[in-house]
């Protein structure tokens, strides 16, 4: 058990993608409010970002840029730029789909004049 | 058939992949989506709220994202194609306004937390393989199979793509989002979009994994049969309860694709071929469903069964097809239905998994009993002569449900070539 805390300590990384993806997990399930609900999606979205990023991540390492074509390239001195283009991909879509969903949280509220799931659902019956 | 783009080599460059069975599925959608454009027509889009640009712009959007999950030669472009797919879905449903849009938003809020489980999963098989593309990583992976990552990575591609294509456990936005839809649209919804996400599905475990994994002794594959089982009856069983006639139908899908996932599930030629088989017959047969019920309400003014009653004896063009299509939807012989429940019960005897036989008999019986309470609605009540408010029916509505109908008898009269076809040219390298 100390062991197992010990592994997960070193991996602050790891920590910070699980307690980010489970609050936002969390505020989509109890909070009624439809923007409230948008923004757990968006921090669980977010969170799968920082994953892909944080396994992306190198010490001392450089820009993807030969810094000298003599001398025989080291791999472990650059960065890898794929995860960061999927990132930003990922980013992208991200906000699209946030746009479409304050989009229909915005014509929700004007069809019934409330962003209170319950209420919302109370009009629907 | 591959695609390189802008000539950079495969596993740095992104590849289109067009093999057979990319092209027998895309062939069968492209000719379904044209379909549903043509169905909206002249008469119909009173149910798009006068929203008809905004329809074909968003449509065009969606068949073009779902040929590109079809053809993705790559993990991350087949997510990008996903989301696009599943934004313009969204869009899609909540376009004419009213009760759709909170349909959409569940749809919405599902469907996202799925597409960044996805993501999530491909994140961890390319931190273990170093790689997206499909043919590299299926090379990479035999020796990583028992890294705890590929397992991980495996499990949140299974329950993203699952919420996306209603299985079962997270099938709760389907129904609603698909019976609040407008009419003109549940159609290409309810055939290509949940299918699609079960192709993507069946792409990565038989082309990216091989056909026979076992990781750390869980058997995947009959694992998805299991699930795919209990999908089958308990969709069915869902549907036995409602009264609404989008519902029957979206619930009768959504027990389609555990039978497909059954078929797919028993991880041998036979059942695979089923399982593809099956999943062509069901995309028509969810078209045809849909553009009926969409008759049903544009030209009659029927919504739930109880009224189908009041029209079935004068709507001739209705209650053919629908024959035709139960016929379909219960596998009777000379539909492609039967066809495809066929080989998925042969390749499950050939498995040994009488389970999966028993499931598909038992999802096949709940299926009849809920077209014999459709059928007694309309045959069996006592006609009310209540004259139904119709004149002729528009042209675009009874070529879709003749096509339809017509599909579905042609893909059981010509199952055998179809069949060979797909043996011969779809299947996956290892099987």
């Amino acid at each position: 058990m100390v062991d197992a805390l010990f592994t997960v300590l070193q991996r602050p990384n790891f920590l910070t993608f699980v307690i980010l993806f489970l609050w936002g997990f969390y505020i989509m399930v109890t909070r009624f409010n439809l923007v409230k609900k948008l923004i757990g999606l968006y921090l669980v979205q977010t969170s799968v970002i920082f994953f892909l990023v944080s396994i992306s991540a190198k010490k001392d390492a450089t820009v993807p840029v030969l810094l000298s074509t003599t001398e025989p390239v080291q791999a472990a001195s650059y960065l890898n730029p794929l995860p960061h283009v999927l990132t930003l991909t990922a980013i992208v879509v991200g906000v699209a789909t946030t746009g479409v969903g304050l989009a229909l949280c915005g014509a929700i509220y004007r069809q019934y004049g409330s962003l209170d799931e319950e209420k919302i659902l109370e009009k629907l019956e | 058939m591959r695609y390189v783009f802008s000539g950079w080599t495969v596993p740095l460059g992104i590849e289109w992949v067009a093999d057979g069975f990319a092209s027998v599925i895309l062939a069968l959608f492209s000719v379904l989506g044209l379909l549903g454009v043509v169905f909206t027509g002249p008469t119909s889009p009173k149910d798009l709220g006068g929203r008809i640009v905004h329809y074909y712009t968003l449509i065009l959007l969606l068949v073009s994202s779902l040929t590109g999950i079809v053809f993705a030669g790559d993990l991350f472009n087949l997510f990008v194609f996903l989301e696009v797919a599943a934004i313009s879905s969204y869009a899609l449903i909540g376009v004419a306004g009213g009760r759709a849009l909170f349909a959409a938003y569940r749809y919405l809020i599902l469907g996202t937390l799925g597409a960044s489980l996805y993501l999530l999963g491909v994140s961890y098989l390319y931190a273990v393989t170093g790689t997206l593309n499909m043919a590299d990583m299926a090379e990479k992976i035999p020796l990583l199979l028992h890294s705890k990552a590929v397992v991980g990575g495996l499990l949140f591609m299974f329950i993203g793509l699952g919420i996306k294509m209603a299985l079962v456990p997270f099938h709760a936005w389907l129904p609603e989002a698909y019976t609040h839809a407008p009419y003109s649209i549940s159609p290409i919804l309810a055939s290509l979009v949940t299918k699609v996400a079960l192709l993507a599905w069946v792409r990565i475990i038989y082309w990216v994994f091989n056909a026979s994994i076992v990781i750390d002794d869980i058997p995947v594959l009959l694992l998805v049969a299991v699930v795919g089982a209990l999908a089958a009856v308990i969709g069915a069983s869902l549907a036995l309860a409602q009264r609404d006639l989008k519902m029957i139908f979206a619930y009768g899908g959504i027990s389609h694709i555990g039978i497909i996932l059954t078929g797919i599930g028993q991880g041998n030629p036979t059942g695979f071929v089923g399982g593809v088989f099956y999943l062509l017959n069901d995309a028509v047969m969810q078209a045809s469903l849909f553009f009926l019920a969409g008759v049903a309400f544009c030209h009659y003014g029927v919504r739930t069964i109880d009224d189908m009653g009041r029209v079935g004896k004068q709507a001739p063009w209705l209650t053919g097809s629908l024959i035709i299509v139960a016929l379909g939807m219960i596998g009777l012989p000379p539909t492609g239905g039967f066809f495809g429940k066929w080989y998925i019960i042969l390749g499950a005897l050939e498995a040994g998994n009488y389970f999966s036989v028993a499931a598909v008999l038992l999802a096949t019986l709940l299926t009849l009993a809920y077209f014999v309470k459709l059928f007694e609605s309309i045959f069996r009540q006592p006609s009310t002569r209540v004259e139904v408010p119709s004149g002729i029916i528009p042209l675009s509505f009874k070529l879709t449900l003749g096509v339809t109908s017509a599909a579905i008898m042609i893909l059981g009269l010509y199952s055998s070539p179809i069949i060979q076809l797909l043996l011969s040219q779809a299947l996956p390298p290892g099987l």
